[in-house]
């Protein structure tokens, strides 16, 4: 977190679990979204839920993972019962190869070892030992190799198996796979080695919904495999960038998907014309595909379309007119395209859209106005485009808007009352250096704010002061060079604060550190280039949940932090220097 | 305590345990049986028998009854289990959901 400069994080798609909300994914100023997504394992007393009590059967499986060394087999036990000691023990990360043993034969049913370390073909024989009843394996970034495979023969009733970063395994493994016919779903997330040849087992894969092969370079011409699989449903080939036009041709015929990501894929507008038959599409990725607005014309057969992303595609106003047809959109990204104020009056009619993606387009002000029947409309980015003042006003009647990006436009402060009375804002980003005190005076009615991103906005102690209105904030970035610890005083009550960003702030002390000792929710704190001293860290003893903490270009070093975090903060997992 | 506010667990050997209905019904089976309509025989006589509960595992799921409702009332101790207990009381707490 934080570098010198103000910066725009890097939007990659995040087409998964999309269905689980389609607001919160797709916005740049959600910083907590980082806090998911950085730390894979969540510390054990957070994920444990203090306060609730653990149940008999826990603490039982806590305590026979302590002294996992006491058992030889669980062979005797009800399967729900070693199903849920073996949980335990990959969640603790106490299993071992040698502990895995006894589980032989224990009929287990879901082996996630995804990301456990130590795994590989020495592990087959046991995770195999649980024969017809074993129904899902992960065993994504193992050391696992063509030949342990051979062992999942035998387990007919697999339904789930995810080998995502597993670089050992080849065509050969896949052979391995082929009398699997009860697969639902498949994952070989980034793997150089898979191409054509070894696809031709999935044919046989009949009754799989849903195969994953993210980054895999080498499948160009695999894909005709998939024409018998009538069930699929979702098919992910992102980052496969060997993935051309003729590879769509097969898919034409799988009516059943919903769907479909091809980003950064090579896949042009005559790719995007196989697709016209599926009709039970909703989600289709093409991020970075070199399409243009003609494949628009394929597009508006699909009746049930959803979700649309075009972002870095190559997109001009030219055929833009076509997006008017494609009313059952509810997400559509348009971001990093040649398109102007023109392509936004065909997307008028588009009163479905909760979620709308402009960054970096050829946008302004007057295009704006076409926006304002879409009062559906919860998330809008407009990052990076020429927006200004006077467009802000086509907004105030948007009531539904939880989330707007105008980082690096030309808004200014007067202009910020228009939005006001959107009190459904939870996140806005007003990362822009004209916005001053004066801005954010206009929005303290926006009480509903968990996210603030003022990043490089000039904020003073004086304008600070309006921050008690955001009881509800959750992130705050203010690192425009002009708060004191004066200022500080009025962020140290804002106690849902989980990320704090101060940095840039040269004039901030140890006093600031003080001040916020009493924000015990935060979990990543940034006050780099200030004048923070060792001597303050004692101050953020108290701030246990504290996972990250970034004092660059302070007067503390690595050793000074490892300290503190070895005596009071054990939760803390990220930290700068080091 | 009022007897109608007690229930009486018997285990494999035949052994009796008399604890508050608040406690025995931490185990979800339990509050199944003293609350359904009409169904059990032990909602009327306030007693159920565990024939494949041995006493010893019987005494501890006792005691974790009145662990956890000390537990939620925000008293978190540690609740100590012996390692040989372990896999039996584990597979009657699964039976009694707890």
């Amino acid at each position: 977190m934080g570098g010198a400069c103000s910066r725009k994080r890097d939007q990659v798609d995040n087409e998964d679990g999309l269905h689980g909300g389609v607001c919160g994914r797709y916005q740049k100023s959600c910083s907590s979204k980082w806090l998911m997504t950085s730390f894979s394992r969540p510390p054990l007393d957070i994920q444990r839920g203090e306060g609730k009590c653990p149940s008999l059967m826990e603490l039982c499986a806590y305590k026979i993972c302590e002294d996992i060394d006491r058992y030889s087999t669980f062979s005797m036990l009800p399967r729900d019962i070693s199903q849920q000691i073996f949980n335990e023990l990959v969640y603790s990360r106490y299993l071992t190869e040698v502990s895995l043993e006894a589980f032989r034969d224990c009929a287990l049913q879901d082996l996630c070892l995804g990301q456990y370390p130590g795994v590989n073909d020495k592990w087959m024989d046991v995770i195999a030992s649980q024969g017809s009843s074993l129904l899902s394996v992960d065993l994504s970034g193992s050391d696992v190799t063509d030949s342990g495979l051979i062992h999942l023969k035998d387990c007919s009733n697999l339904q789930s198996l995810d080998f995502n970063f597993c670089i050992q395994i080849s065509d050969g493994g896949l052979e391995h796979l082929r009398g699997l016919s009860n697969l639902t779903s498949l994952s070989f997330r980034r793997n150089n080695a898979i191409t054509a040849q070894g696809m031709k087992a999935f044919a046989g894969l009949i009754n799989l919904v849903k195969l994953d092969l993210e980054r895999c370079t080498r499948i160009h011409g695999g894909l005709v495999n998939l024409k018998g699989l009538m069930k699929l449903e979702s098919l992910n080939i992102k980052w496969c960038n060997c993935i051309t036009d003729s590879d769509m041709k097969p898919l034409s015929g799988l009516t059943n998907l919903k769907s479909l990501q091809i980003s950064c894929s090579k896949v042009t507008d005559s790719g995007i014309a196989y697709l016209k038959g599926l009709q039970k599409l909703t989600l289709l990725n093409l991020e970075g595909c070199p399409v243009t607005a003609a494949c628009l014309d394929s597009l508006s057969a699909l009746g049930s379309l959803f979700y649309l992303n075009l972002n870095r595609c190559q997109l001009s106003d030219d055929g833009c007119e076509k997006f008017s047809k494609i009313g059952s959109l509810k997400v559509l990204n348009l971001g990093f395209n040649e398109i102007t104020d023109e392509c936004l009056v065909h997307l008028k009619g588009l009163t479905n859209l909760e979620s709308l993606n402009l960054d970096s387009c050829g946008i302004g002000d007057e295009g704006l106005v076409n926006l304002t029947g879409l009062c559906n409309l919860k998330c809008l980015e407009l990052s990076d485009t020429q927006v200004g003042s006077s467009g802000l006003r086509h907004l105030s009647g948007l009531t539904n808007l939880e989330s707007i990006n105008l980082s690096f436009t030309g808004i200014s402060d007067g202009s910020l009352r228009k939005l006001a009375g959107l009190s459904s804002l939870k996140s806005l980003n007003l990362d822009a250096r004209q916005i001053t005190d004066t801005g954010l005076a206009a929005l303290t009615s926006l009480t509903g704010l968990t996210h603030l991103d003022l990043f490089g906005a000039r904020i003073t102690d004086s304008g600070a002061a309006y921050l008690r209105n955001f009881k509800n904030l959750r992130s705050l970035e203010i690192c425009g060079g002009g708060l004191t610890d004066a200022g500080v005083k009025h962020i140290k009550d804002l106690s849902s604060l989980k990320l704090l960003n101060l940095s840039q702030n040269c004039n901030l002390t140890d006093k600031t550190l003080e001040l916020i000792s009493g924000l015990t929710g935060l979990v990543s704190l940034n006050v780099s280039n200030s004048r923070i001293t060792s001597a303050g860290l004692r101050h953020l003893k108290p701030l246990k949940n504290l996972r990250s903490l970034t004092l660059e270009s302070c007067k503390v070093t690595a050793n000074d932090i490892k300290r503190l975090q070895s005596r009071d903060l054990p939760n803390l997992v990220s930290f700068r220097p080091e | 305590m009022k007897k109608e506010d007690t229930v009486k667990l018997i285990s494999a050997e035949g052994f009796e345990f008399v604890i508050s209905k608040e406690a025995a019904m931490v185990s979800q089976t339990i509050r199944n049986m003293l609350t359904s309509p009409g169904g059990f025989a032990e909602t009327e006589h306030g007693e159920v028998t565990f024939p494949e509960i041995s006493t010893t595992i019987l005494e501890k799921i006792c005691q974790y009854f009145y662990w956890s409702l000390q537990y939620s009332r925000g008293k978190e101790t540690d609740f100590h289990i012996e390692p040989e207990l372990t896999l039996e009381l584990m597979m009657a707490a699964n039976y009694l959901h707890t």
